[in-house]
Formats: C-alpha cells, structure tokens, sequence
C-alpha cells in the first residue's frame, strides 16, 4: 500500500473547502503514517467543524446524535495512535479540542458521559508509561472538567477517587515521582473542597507523614526524598500558606521537625552510603533554625559533621556543598 | 535541513576529543538526504531543523556553511499571511516555527527581509506572537488553543530579540510562570503539572528576559537542578529518569542562569555528551548507543559551549539558546 507522505491532496481539498467524509479520510491516512504532521491535524479541526454545523442545521436530538456519532468516531480513530505514539503532543492536543467540542455542542449528559470515558482511557496509557508527562496532564485536564461539569459534591468525590488512583500507582512503583506530585496536588484539593479544619489538616499530614517514613525502606530513592522535601514545606514558615496545613504554631512546627530528624538519623543506621539522608538532616536543622529564628552552635557542628559526609558521598555536587559551607 | 535521523550512532565509549569537522559535514549534509522516506516524515521539524543546524555550526565555529541566500529564501517560504512561520513551506503557522524562523533570521541578520520579502514587517510577526497571549498571561501555541509555558518563552525569547517585548503583557506573563512553581522549586508545563527540566528552562528562561529572576528561589530551584544529574555524568529530566543529552543544555543553561552551573560536574557532564557523539559520520544522540539527529546535535554543542569546551564559540546562556556575539549585538544599546 502507497503510505501517503505528502499532503498535497488534503492540501487541496481543504483550500477547496471540500470538508466531505472522503476528505477526512484522506487526512486520517496521512496522520495514521504521521502523527507529527500537525497541519493535517488542523484540517481534521476545519472539516469536523464543517460538520457539525451542518449537523446543527436539524432538530436537537437528531443533532447531538449525528454530533456524538462525528466525535466518538473520531476519538476512536486517535487510539491506535496514542498507544503507538504516546509521546506526541499534536495527537493529545487534538483529543482534549475534540472533547471540548462536545462540551460545547452536546447537551450535558452527553458531553459527561464522553469526559468520563476518558478517566479509562488514561488510566490504560498510564499503566502503560506511568511517568508520561502528557498522560498525567490529559489526566488532570480531564479531572477538572469533570469537576467543573458535575456536581459540587461528584466534584469531592472525584478528587477522593483520584486519590486513591495516585495511592494505587504510588502502590505499583515507589519510584513513581509523577504520581506523589499528583498526590501533593490532591491533597491540597481533597482539605479545600472538604473545608477542612486545621485539625482534619493535621490529621492529613501526620498520616503522609508516617507513609514516607514507612516508603523509607529504600532510602536511595530520590523520588521519595522529592516527596518528604514537599511535606517538610508545611514547617517552613515563608512557604507553609502553600501547603495542606498552613496554620501550625512555631512550637508544633519545631516539634514536628525534631521528631523528622530523630526518624531520618535512625535511618543512617545501614544507610550510612545514603547522601539523601544527610541531605534531609541538614534541611530539617536549617528549617528549625528558621523557625526558631536562630542557628545554634550544637546544630551548626552537627550539619557541619553531615557536610563533611556529603562533601565524599557526593563528589558531583561539591562545588554546592561548599557553597552552602560558606553561608554557614 | 532534514532531521532524518542517524546514520550513524553515539559511539557510548569514553572520548575526550570532540570531532568538529564530522559534525560539521553531518550537519552539511543534512539537507542532500531528500530520497530517504524519513526526510518527509520529518517535514514538520525543518524550519527547527534549520535553526538547531546553523546554530550548531554557529558554535562549532562555521557560521558561513549554509547559503545564507537560500537559507532566508527558506525562510521566508515558510512564513503565513498572518505574519507567524509553518514548519515548512504550506504549513500552519504555530509558536514553536515562529520562534525559529526570528531566531535564524536575526543569526544570520536578516530581519529587514521581513520587509522586503516577507508578508509585512517584524511587527507583523510580533502581533501574530502577541494575539496569541491569553487573559491569564499564558500563550497558545496557535489559534486551536494548546498552552505550554515553551509557547509562553518563545513568545518572550522572540519578542525581545525583534524588540518588541512592549507589544505584550510581560507582568501577566510572568505571573503565569509563578503559578507553575512547584513546592520543589522547579516548573512545569502548566499551573499543577510536575516540575521538569525542560519547562524549567522555559519558565526561568523567560523570567531572564522578563527582568525577574529575583523571583526564582535559587538555592532551591539549584538544588533540584543538580539533582538531575546522574552517576553516568550526564542530565536528567525529572527524578529517576534516564539521562539524556539535551539535558545538558536545558539543566545547565538554567543553572547558568541562576548563576549555580558550577554546583554540577561539569567535567562528567562532558564526557557523557561526548560518548553520545559519533566519531566517525558527526552528529550527536540522545544517549551512548542511540542514533545521532540533529537536535541532539545542536544542543549537545551549547551543553559544551555552557561548559566553555575548547574550540567552541560562546553560546547565550541567558537571551536565547543563540551565539552569544550575535545575541550581544542585536540587544545592545
């Protein structure tokens, strides 16, 4: 079979405004050869679009029929693609203006059902490449227009699902740093759609808190110390507002942080290799100095001692590990 | 200039020499491969393609290898009725192509062509990058409505290099960037999306143009950069992923800008670029072993001219991935 290469023939018929059936087929060939050619992509918008508007001219049910029809056949015509091509912007792109197109044109039944047919679809992309930075963005795309099209409370218990969607894959790799970011994210949704009270916050925290400590059991895992960096801002008065508990005292921050450094320094036990922990030590005393307000002198000779650590476990980083000496 | 990939391979084994002259004839060559199938399939890259070839001979130290006559015919050929730039001579235009066709046209100083040749003048290229800014201070890549924080610097990269910044809303802009920092101090692609390094370079690299990097936490922001880079010497994009060359100009041009490029190996960094190149038929790969193309090959180059390799011609860190005698000249005064 010729595998069209060039575009000439859609070129033509779309100048000629031929937005038929035989032209978008025309166009699905050259984009199934070649996703990237994102002009081709551009065509399908202008005959679809044609389209539709023709669709429109009849009564309503007939419309969102023959509408729904043009959509979830062109949605069907994108999987093979996405699964060959998962990394293709153009392919993503075109999916998510072909969704909102239904949420323009169909009644909101429709266009609900057709959103939440997505959750499925990328939950399958994702299983398949669980750090694809375009799967997680379509996913979040697709999880706020849910929101926004559903209910105050279908919109809480979206994000609860989703939350236990980020636990499942957190579940299947550790490693996973895509899903403890959404994790991050939702959270911060689930207490502000619950209106939570700061001790609902608290609770939150002290369960993420004892998560991490428990993921812990490969300390050379630096998606985990990312995540543990993010918890650790809730302590952090210049970016405590950002986080999921906002309101603690200085005195319950300072407790929190002594009883991480005590957990973190019992990890150094057989991990004595392990730069991250050394890393966490001297954040969390740098973060209680800042609560406190001051550097103590036995705090300073103990980051000094896990300086000198990290300065022979981390030769690629020693330019900033002296760096940091000098502001001591 | 094709993007066809290969022919030849990253070599993947320690080599401190890095082969100038094959990787100029690589790239000079590019453009005599129209027989193979995948010089089309890459049609939708060749006015990026040209970009990252002159670019690459630029700092290889060869700026005249192109016709530089052809080269804005090229151009120009590319350019729509609405003032922006297709990928090649019938296609739509976008953010991504219009970028590159400001960037290839200042390199080679060439603007005024826009007047002469072009379908208006640089301010006509500049609204078509301005009409593409939303409320919120984002851009689209075109009219269909994609954001992405790259659209967001091409737009300010471009403007700034046609001087014409005053045609969009640059506070906006930046308040955009803000809210696309991550707890961890990186960015991402959007407000809410994970922090990665190529988004890091897009935010920071326009907050640098903006006038705004007082904003960036520096300390944090470098910390997480550093981490990117592996055992093997080599970038990352996000934590516990592979190392791959083009890293080495997204991570370390931000490290640069932050002013904390040495908070990395650089001499590691090197030699893992390096193995990444073919010794024998130029170009370089994503990593040892893989097959060379040429957007490898351009920001392999401006990792090692980041990291002031010897030989190459200075790369800008800061204005746009350019050479930085052209960049000093077209933003002096």
């Amino acid at each position: 079979m010729a595998v069209p290469l060039r575009a000439d023939d859609c070129d033509s018929m779309v100048a000629e405004h031929e937005y038929t059936i035989e032209t978008l087929k025309k166009i699905s060939e050259l984009l199934s050869s070649n996703p990237e050619y994102y002009t081709a992509w551009n065509y399908r918008r202008q005959v679809l679009q044609y389209q539709f508007s023709q669709a429109e001219g009849s009564d309503d049910d007939a419309a969102a029929h023959s509408i729904t029809e043009l959509i979830m056949n062109d949605l069907h015509f994108l999987i093979p693609l996405l699964r060959s091509f998962p990394k293709c912007y153009w392919i993503w792109n075109y999916r998510l203006w072909l969704l909102d197109e239904a949420r323009r044109l169909l009644p909101l039944p429709e266009a609900q059902q057709i959103w939440q047919q997505e959750l499925a679809l990328v939950g399958k992309m994702l299983t398949l490449d669980s750090r694809n930075f375009h799967g997680w963005g379509y996913r979040r795309f697709v999880v706020e227009t849910l929101k926004e099209l559903g209910t105050a409370e279908e919109a809480r218990s979206m994000t609860q699902k989703e939350f236990e969607y980020a636990k499942k894959m957190i579940g299947a790799n550790l490693s996973n740093f895509s899903a403890w970011h959404y994790r991050t994210k939702l959270i911060q949704s689930l207490l502000d759609e619950q209106s939570a009270s700061d001790d609902d916050r608290r609770r939150m925290l002290d369960d993420e808190l004892s998560l991490i400590h428990q993921a812990f059991i490969d300390p050379y895992d630096q998606s985990l110390w990312f995540y543990h960096q993010n918890l650790m801002c809730v302590f952090d008065p210049s970016m405590a507002e950002r986080t999921m508990a906002p309101n603690l005292s200085s005195s319950d921050r300072l407790q929190y942080i002594r009883n991480e450094i005590e957990e973190i320094q019992e990890m150094l036990d057989g991990a004595e290799d392990c730069k991250y922990i050394y890393q966490a030590l001297i954040e969390c005393t740098l973060l209680a100095s800042k609560v406190e307000g001051s550097l103590s002198s036995e705090d300073r000779d103990q980051i000094l001692g896990w300086l000198s650590e990290l300065k022979k476990l981390d030769p690629l980083r020693r330019e900033r590990w002296l760096d940091f000496e000098k502001t001591l | 200039m094709a993007l066809v990939s290969g022919p030849g391979r990253g070599e993947g084994i320690p080599d401190s020499e890095l082969h100038s002259s094959k990787h100029v004839t690589y790239i000079k060559n590019l453009d005599t491969r129209k027989d193979e199938l995948e010089y089309w399939l890459t049609e939708h890259l060749r006015l990026n393609g040209v970009y990252w070839g002159l670019t690459a001979l630029h700092i290889l130290g060869c700026p005249d290898t192109l016709p530089r006559d052809q080269t804005i015919d090229f151009v120009l050929s590319c350019q729509s009725d609405n003032g922006g730039f297709g990928a090649a001579p019938g296609h739509d235009a976008h953010m991504l192509y219009t970028v590159s066709a400001v960037q290839i046209l200042i390199t080679i100083d060439a603007v005024d062509e826009l007047e002469k040749r072009g379908r208006g003048g640089k301010e006509k290229v500049g609204s078509f990058i301005a009409n593409l800014q939303n409320a919120d201070g984002s851009f689209m890549g075109d009219q269909w409505g994609e954001t992405d924080t790259r659209f967001l610097y091409g737009a300010l990269n471009a403007l700034s290099l046609l001087r014409l910044m005053d045609l969009v809303d640059v506070p906006k802009a930046v308040a955009h960037i803000q809210s696309c920092e991550n707890l961890d101090g990186a960015y991402g692609i959007r407000p809410g999306a994970e922090s990665h390094a190529g988004q890091v370079f897009t935010c920071i690299g326009a907050l640098a143009i903006a006038g705004r990097l007082d904003l960036v936490n520096k300390d944090r922001l470098g910390a997480w950069l550093s981490e990117r880079q592996i055992e093997s010497g080599g970038f990352n994009g996000r934590p516990e992923k592979l190392a791959d060359a083009c890293y080495s100009w997204w991570v370390g041009s931000s490290l640069a800008m932050i002013d904390r490029l040495h908070w990395i190996d650089g001499e590691k960094l090197a030699a893992f670029v390096l193995q990444c190149q073919d010794p024998d038929a130029g170009g370089f790969a994503d990593r040892p072993g893989n097959m060379v193309d040429v957007y490898h090959t351009h920001f392999s180059l401006a990792g090692l001219s980041l990291l002031k390799f010897n030989g190459l011609e200075e790369i800008d860190a800061i204005n746009s991935c350019m050479p930085k005698a052209i960049t000093a000249k077209c933003l002096a005064g």
